[in-house]
């Protein structure tokens, strides 16, 4: 059978459909079989391809591959990646989109926790490998006068992240990743919702609780809003002290002053 | 006879000595325990990022000389580069200042995706133009010679026409770049192809070799008696690729030469044993009579 010669990039793309859902329909052909089947040539491409990523998958998501055994993460990976391939070949950054993918995921619904465990996950995995980045020197915010202060809006430090979650994914991730079973036993997946912040320290990486009003107010500020009017829509405590603590926290790393 | 390719001198500070391919398990013990390791080579696509790892990789290079291998620029792929992966490369290798930088003559980016290996290109003029490009454009961007390395592969496309050694060989002559000459890759598409091993090693142009990798494969039993050589990077180094390797030292001179373990990496001391070995050989060659075949 005459099949005609495909350009480079027809090529690539018949490879990437072989790669990505196993349709070899424009690749095949192409191959020299040389007394072995193209498909089983394809299959060493098409391994190595699954396994880099699911293993990749895995080192983002060491709690959740733990919570449900090896051969359910390696099934859930496989469909993963066939429906999100990745777009980088950086694959620290691989995977962001799993957590929504597991709360759709139907094998998984008798795990209602397993989202927002992967959701805690994603935020630490990206704390531990977004760029170096300066926090906010303080005493650039001390140097401003009080009308310019209230016309503040915050950029955060990239490893900062403000997670909700329903369940009690910090405890649940915590107690999976210490292979602590009696503190996994002791925790009731229906406990009421979580408010947490993950952040990268010079020390390690940062999960911690918020109160809803904490919570709230950081994420406003995080989210562009300037100081003025966060701090009026969190009049009910005491937000001044919090923002200090930010602060010296460096979840900062810079600030614009708004024209009005 | 050979042309004014650069990358001997391009070598810059890596020593024309036996190196190991560092892994994250062994960030550790090289800062605590200092091996005596001649020089490190790591994978430019995981220290992208900031946190620990970069932290380690700058007190490690403090004391040994380093050098960047990459593993996502897709030299081969038509589309062009990704140029945000590019804008990345060029910087870990600004920070870094490695003495050598490397890729691999292969694709791994197609309709956007990155497809995770190193994949095979057909050996066309269509092909050899596109990677000339991609090298050059690379090159530009980075403000110095880069090494582009021979894969290993399973498969070959019906509509080559250039044997593989010939258009490496060709790619280095158009664009400047050197060669990063992988023994073992060699050793392996050899028996998955039935290439001779030293028609290979004799295509390519002394001048233009700057690095050799060695590293272990497998074979992959097939349903019935037919085998393919796997190169999982995942043992040490085999009888049959050591003496391919004294083979191309023969030919090239002593060149600066890697040992690479990236499968069930094993504890420092068996890495340094195979560096050792491969030490041997290096010193061997340049007491005897590699460079006749060079020059």
């Amino acid at each position: 059978m005459e099949t005609a010669t495909p350009s480079l990039l027809e090529l690539q793309r018949a490879m990437r459909a072989s790669l990505v859902v196993h349709d070899d329909r424009g690749i095949s052909a192409h191959v020299v079989p040389g007394g072995i089947d193209p498909a089983e040539r394809l299959d060493i491409y098409r391994n190595t391809f699954a396994s880099v990523l699911t293993t990749a998958l895995r080192l983002s998501y060491p709690a959740v591959h733990r919570l449900v055994n090896a051969e359910f993460f390696e099934g859930a990976a496989r469909i993963f990646i066939e429906a999100h391939p990745p777009t980088t070949a950086c694959l620290d950054d691989y995977g962001k989109e799993f957590p929504c993918f597991l709360s759709d995921f139907e094998p998984a619904a008798s795990l209602p926790y397993l989202p927002d465990v992967a959701r805690l996950e994603w935020a630490v995995n990206r704390a531990l490998h977004v760029p170096d980045t300066e926090s906010l020197d303080p005493r650039r915010l001390a140097a401003l006068a009080e009308a310019e202060r209230a016309r503040v809006c915050f950029v955060p430090h990239p490893s900062l992240s403000l997670v909700r979650v329903d369940h009690p994914a910090d405890r649940i991730w915590h107690a999976v990743l210490q292979e602590d079973d009696s503190a996994l036993s002791e925790i009731d997946p229906g406990e009421s919702p979580a408010w947490l912040l993950v952040q990268r320290l010079p020390s390690g990486i940062e999960v911690r609780r918020m109160s809803e009003s904490a919570w709230r107010f950081t994420s406003a500020l995080c989210a562009g809003r300037t100081l003025a009017v966060a701090l009026d829509e969190a009049r009910y405590f005491d937000a001044s002290a919090l923002l200090a603590d930010h602060l010296a926290a460096g979840r900062f790393a810079d600030f614009s002053l708004t024209s009005t | 006879m050979s042309p004014a390719l650069p990358a001997r001198s391009g070598r810059g500070s890596i020593p024309t000595r036996a190196g190991v391919g560092l892994r994250f398990r062994h960030h550790r013990e090289v800062l605590d325990e200092r091996p005596a390791v001649a020089w490190f080579e790591v994978h430019i696509e995981n220290y992208m990022g900031g946190g620990t790892s970069p932290a380690m990789l700058d007190a490690i290079r403090r004391d040994y000389p380093v050098s960047l291998h990459g593993t996502g620029l897709s030299l081969g792929s038509a589309e062009g580069l990704d140029p945000a992966h590019l804008a990345r490369v060029r910087k870990v290798v600004e920070h870094v200042e490695p003495g050598l930088v490397s890729e691999h003559l292969s694709f791994s980016v197609a309709a956007g995706n990155y497809l995770a290996d190193l994949l095979p290109l057909p050996m066309t003029e269509e092909a050899l133009g596109i990677v000339c490009r991609n090298v050059e454009q690379i090159q530009d961007c980075l403000k110095r010679t880069i090494l582009v390395e021979n894969p290993s592969t399973y498969l070959q496309f019906r509509h080559s026409t250039i044997p593989e050694w010939e258009f490496l060989a060709e790619v280095a002559k158009r664009t400047g770049c050197g060669i990063l000459c992988d023994v073992n890759n060699i050793y392996v598409s050899a028996c998955n192809h039935g290439w001779l091993a030293q028609t290979y090693l004799a295509a390519l142009p002394p001048a233009a070799v700057g690095e050799i990798h060695l590293a272990g494969h497998s074979l992959r039993r097939l349903d019935d008696a037919r085998t393919i050589c796997i190169d999982d990077h995942g043992s040490r180094v085999a009888p049959e690729v050591w003496a391919l390797f004294a083979e191309a030292l023969a030919r090239f001179g002593p060149v600066p030469t890697l040992i690479e373990w990236d499968t069930d990496v094993p504890p420092m001391a068996v890495l340094l044993e195979e560096a050792a070995h491969a030490a041997a050989l290096i010193e061997e060659s340049k007491s005897g009579n590699g460079h006749a075949l060079a020059a």
